[in-house]
Formats: structure tokens, sequence, C-alpha cells
């Protein structure tokens, strides 16, 4: 097992790394820009090492430094988190080449899921199920049009380079075509330096259903079933839960062997998070692959009782995963509440500032993961989660109702969050029901009717 | 002290250093313009005491007026991540040593990060009145390395 494990990361999740480390005996060493000088996980790691001014290119971006703080204090691992420099394959070969080992696949299988054209190609041949759409990467209309053709409309270009949503264009008819084609071009090569886009069928009103799965490097991989990730504002999720609601076993059996064929066929390792979209007529497909921990990993981790970013690191030491397939269980049903410093009833403007009260909830079947504390300033640099809140029940109707008194207790004064939103959505009844889909903020809250007075210290 | 004329603590912090590590020093008294730091060293050791802002004094040194150079120490800061030395090689002499002069773009130390040496230079002339790192230690993104007293005798 390591000795000393670097944190390339901060808030909730260098937290949360740290927090394996100390179970696992490792010591840590969290690095942080000039601006996280307060920061939670600064406070909590053995050692801390400033790395670099506010702004995350030159600081947690600022792979020389990193690598530098790594080789001063002599650590034998670097975890990378999420964001940042998780999915960087070239981060991931500089750890490999000066042997300090990555926690997280190797650069190969981070740069095959990389380019999500070639992914999506990948695949296929493997037979996990894609959207029907173009081979490869679309360069002319003509191209585009043959494309049409087959699979009709309305379709989508997306950027090879993309994710996360961004890049995409929709389009409805034949004449639209060939404008979307440009625009999108135009779009990824600004805003990824490659102009490389492709086409897919545009599914409407999907599902954003993933799979989690955990790979170690004697060829044993596992899923540990699935998430629903379909409450979404601009491609930003905000609420998940496991499992999915309204799911037959068999439909989600199918759901993680077809991530487990992801992930051969990659020879993947590590932790890491197959995504599908599931339409109306409850077709999966593949959407790409996160090669790395996630946001949500909590609802899975409260679900199956396995602790995945202790796995994470296991993994990335050599050990052989000790639980097989067979052996993983799905106790009840748990929902993540992502609170954001961000005012929902003003387009979910993020809002940095001091919080000046700061009381977590508790009790049954409630986890907290924050970086949060009283006195805490946020700083305007980096994203604005500051809490998720992980409420579990013994069926989806107990999650709800823990997770209503949960963010009740919750009291955060100081700056606005998204709690008052995520209330009207446990309370809606087509949530209750069940039925979301990934515009489902967009046709089922009225974020309107949020109450300004509702704000006071909530 | 910074340019915007806001109090810089670590500057502060170096003062006190440089008063409670000299065993010679019983009192020591720093001044600019808008800030006067005095550390008294009481047998007990009495921590510092700085005061803001300060008046006039009444003996500060025939200054130009307007635009007067900030007299205050300067501090030399990391710009990244690594190892601090005071030489080029393990038997070279230091580039510099507390009381020399140094010339703005004189390389005063090296970092080395990633197998690279990287040269850093004072921005100001001046005495170097202050040495902070100890030679081959690691240093942080914005550590000071030295302080540098742009007002001393020669300078």
């Amino acid at each position: 097992m390591f000795k000393k494990l670097l944190i390339a990361n901060r808030g909730e999740i260098a937290v949360r790394i740290i927090r394996a480390c100390r179970e696992l005996g490792i010591r840590t060493v969290a690095v942080y820009s000039e601006a996280d000088r307060s920061a939670l996980h600064v406070r909590m790691a053995d050692e801390a090492f400033c790395i670099g001014p506010p702004p995350a290119a030159e600081s947690y971006l600022n792979i020389p430094n990193i690598m530098s703080t790594a080789e001063l204090l002599g650590v034998d691992a670097i975890h990378p988190g999420y964001g940042f420099l998780a999915e960087n394959p070239h981060f991931s070969e500089i750890c490999r080449d000066v042997n300090i080992t990555f926690v997280g696949p190797s650069p190969e299988a981070i740069a095959a899921m990389g380019n999500k054209a070639a992914a999506r190609q990948r695949m296929k041949a493997a037979g996990v199920p894609v959207v029907p759409g173009s081979d490869g990467p679309v360069r002319t209309e003509a191209e585009a049009l043959e494309v049409a053709r087959a699979v009709g409309f309305p379709l989508i270009v997306k950027a090879s380079a993309g994710g996360g949503g961004r890049g995409m264009r929709v389009v409805h008819t034949r004449e639209d075509l060939r404008r979307a084609l440009q625009t999108a071009q135009a779009e990824a090569e600004a805003a990824f330096g490659s102009g490389e886009v492709y086409l897919e069928k545009y599914v409407e009103e999907p599902r954003h259903i993933e799979v989690q799965i955990l790979a170690d490097h004697h060829h044993n991989i596992i899923h540990l079933g699935a998430r629903d990730c379909s409450i979404q504002r601009r491609h930003q999720k905000l609420l998940e839960e496991c499992p999915p609601p309204g799911l037959r076993d068999r439909f989600l059996r199918a759901l993680g062997k077809a991530a487990v064929r992801a992930a051969h066929a990659i020879n993947y390792t590590g932790a890491g998070t197959v995504e599908f979209l599931v339409d109306r007529d409850g077709h999966f497909y593949f959407m790409e692959m996160n090669t790395r921990i996630q946001v949500e990993h909590p609802v899975t981790e409260t679900v199956t009782g396995v602790d995945i970013v202790k796995w994470q690191i296991r993994i990335a030491a050599g050990e052989r995963l000790t639980l097989h397939q067979g052996e993983v269980e799905f106790r009840g049903h748990a929902i993540e509440c992502r609170i954001n410093a961000e005012d929902p009833r003003h387009d979910f403007r993020p809002a940095p500032g001091t919080i000046t009260a700061f009381v977590p909830p508790g009790g049954p079947g409630v986890r907290v993961d924050t970086h949060a504390y009283a006195g805490y300033t946020i700083p305007p640099y980096y994203d604005s989660l500051l809490a998720k809140v992980i409420a579990w029940g013994s069926d989806r109707q107990e999650a709800i109702s823990r997770m209503r008194r949960a963010l009740q207790e919750f009291e955060i004064a100081g700056v606005p969050t998204t709690i008052p939103f995520h209330l009207m959505v446990l309370d809606n009844a087509f949530f209750r029901r069940g039925e979301v889909y990934t515009n489902f903020v967009q046709r089922r809250i009225d974020l309107s009717a949020l109450a300004p007075a509702a704000s006071s210290g909530r | 002290m910074t340019e915007d004329g806001k109090l810089d603590l670590d500057q502060i912090r170096a003062v006190i250093q440089i008063a409670s590590e000299a065993a010679d020093i019983a009192e020591l008294e720093v001044q600019s313009p808008t800030l006067r730091i005095s550390v008294k060293k009481a047998a007990a050791a009495r921590p510092a005491a700085a005061s803001l802002p300060a008046a006039p004094p009444a003996g500060a040194p025939a200054a130009p007026p307007a635009p007067a150079e900030p007299d205050h120490l300067v501090a030399i800061t990391a710009p990244m991540v690594g190892t601090f030395y005071r030489a080029p090689s393990p038997d070279a002499p230091p580039f510099v040593s507390e009381g020399d002069l140094v010339e703005p773009g004189q390389t005063v130390c090296i970092i080395e990060a990633m197998k690279l040496f990287n040269e850093i230079q004072s921005e100001v002339r001046g005495r170097v009145a202050r040495i902070l790192v100890e030679n081959a230690a690691p240093v942080e993104y914005g550590q000071t390395l030295m302080l540098v007293d742009p007002s001393a005798d020669g300078a």
C-alpha cells in the first residue's frame, strides 16, 4: 500500500479522499492555491503545499508545480479527484514516467474515452449499443446528409473532443443541417482546439442513467449498479439517485453487463462510470465513459456498502478485488442533492461569499460530504458545489422523506443555496412518481415560484 | 507592505523573525510613509507590536519628497514550487549573502523544478537584509526567500 498520497484537487472531493487515506493508514499531502489557504482540505491533510495563485490554470492545473511538490515531499501516489487533471492523459503519463502512481486508469484508457467519436466506434465494435449515427467524424454536408437519410431527424451534432454537454447542436430539418454543422465545427474548434464533429440521432426526453464500475489490474471487473442522474439543468446534474426509479432488475442487469463490456474493451482499471441514454421505449445507448471518481459516487456507496474511493486507491496499489459480482448487494434507496452556492431565483447565479452559519443535518440515514464550515469564504475562482447531502431509506419514499427532513434541518446563512430548489423537486408529484428525464427541470419545475422570502438563511 | 499600501503580514512576520533570531538586536524599527513596525524584545520575549498608521517620524531620513521610493524591505518570493539553492553548484560560492548589494536583474538564487534550474532575480537595487530559506530546502509557491533593503546605505 502507498505511504504518502498527494491530492491534486480541492473542495469536498479532496476532503473525501483524505478520509479514505486516513482509514487506509496513508499519509496525505494537500496542494492549494493562494485562494484556498484556509480551506478544509489544507487543514485536514498531514502536509500542505501552496502551488500557485488563485486561477486554476496556474495552480490546480499547474502540472510542473504539482509534480515538483510530489517529488519534494516524496509521495508515491497522486489522486486527481474529479475535474481539473482527472481526465488528462498527459498528466497520467507524466506520473507514470516519474514512477508515481496515478490513482486512475492508464493514459491510453483515458485517451480512448476522451475522443467521443473514437470511443463510440470502439463501443460499437465491442457490442455495446450506441445511438444510431455517423461512423466516426463527419466533415462535409454531403456526409452529414447521408447520415440523416439513414437515421432520420432530429439529429444532434457533437464535438469529438467535447463532453459534459458542451459543443452540441440539435438539428430538426435538412435545411438546418449545413449551418448547424458549420457552427458546431467552429464552436468545437474554439472550445476544444479541434473542429472534429460527429452525428447522432437525437433522443428526445431521455433518461440519463449511468453504471459504476470497478476494475482491478488482474482482469476482474464488477459493476456496482446504476444511478439515475436525469435531474439536470443545462447539463449540470443536480440530484442523483440509486437505483434508478421504475426500472426492472432485468433491465438494470443488462445495463451492468454492457458497462462491464465497455470497460473490458479499453482494458480499463480503477473506478469508472459508463453513461447511458435511455429512451422512452426502454432502449439504452452508450453515451460516454467518465474515467474518474464522480461527484455522485456516494449514492452507490450508500446502497451497496462499498467504499468506492478506498477501492480506487487499493486497486491503484495493485490489490485484487475481493468482491465478486454475485456478492454485490443493493439495499434500499439513496438520493443525493448537490447543495451549490447558487441562487436558483436568479438563474442559478453563482454566489461566492462568506458563510456566516453552517449547521449540517444528521440523524438516521443522512450523510453530508462537504468542505464548508461557519466562517468559510467561498472563493470566486472555482465551482460552486458547497455540500452533498445523501439520504438513505429502505425504499424510495423513505429516502425522499429523509431528504426533505435533512434539507429543512440544514442551516446555511450568508450565501444563497440550491436547497429551496431541491425541496421543490422533492415535493413535485411527477418526481415522486419516478417520472424523470433530462428536461424535467425545464418541464416540471416553475422556478419563478421560488419565493424570495423562502431564502432566509436556508 | 504591498504596492497598494495595504499591510503585508508576511513582511511583518519577516521583520519579527529578523528581530527574534538575531541575539544582538534588542529593538528593531522598520518604517515607511504609512506603516511603522517596531519590535522590542523583552527578557521574557514579549510579542511584537505593530502600529498603524505611523505618525511621520520626526527624524525621518532625508528622503526626497514625493514620489518617494517606499522605505521598506522588498521580498523576493518563489515564483514556482521547487528546491531552493543559494549557489549554482555545490562547490561554487553562493550568489549572494546577507549584506551584499544586488542590482535589478541580478541572480540571487536558483529554484530547481522538474530538473530545470530557474534563476531567480532581484527586481530592485538594494542590500540583502535577510535570507529566509536554508540551502536545498523545498519551497512553496509564493514563499518569501529573501528580503532586500532598497534604502540601505550604498544602495
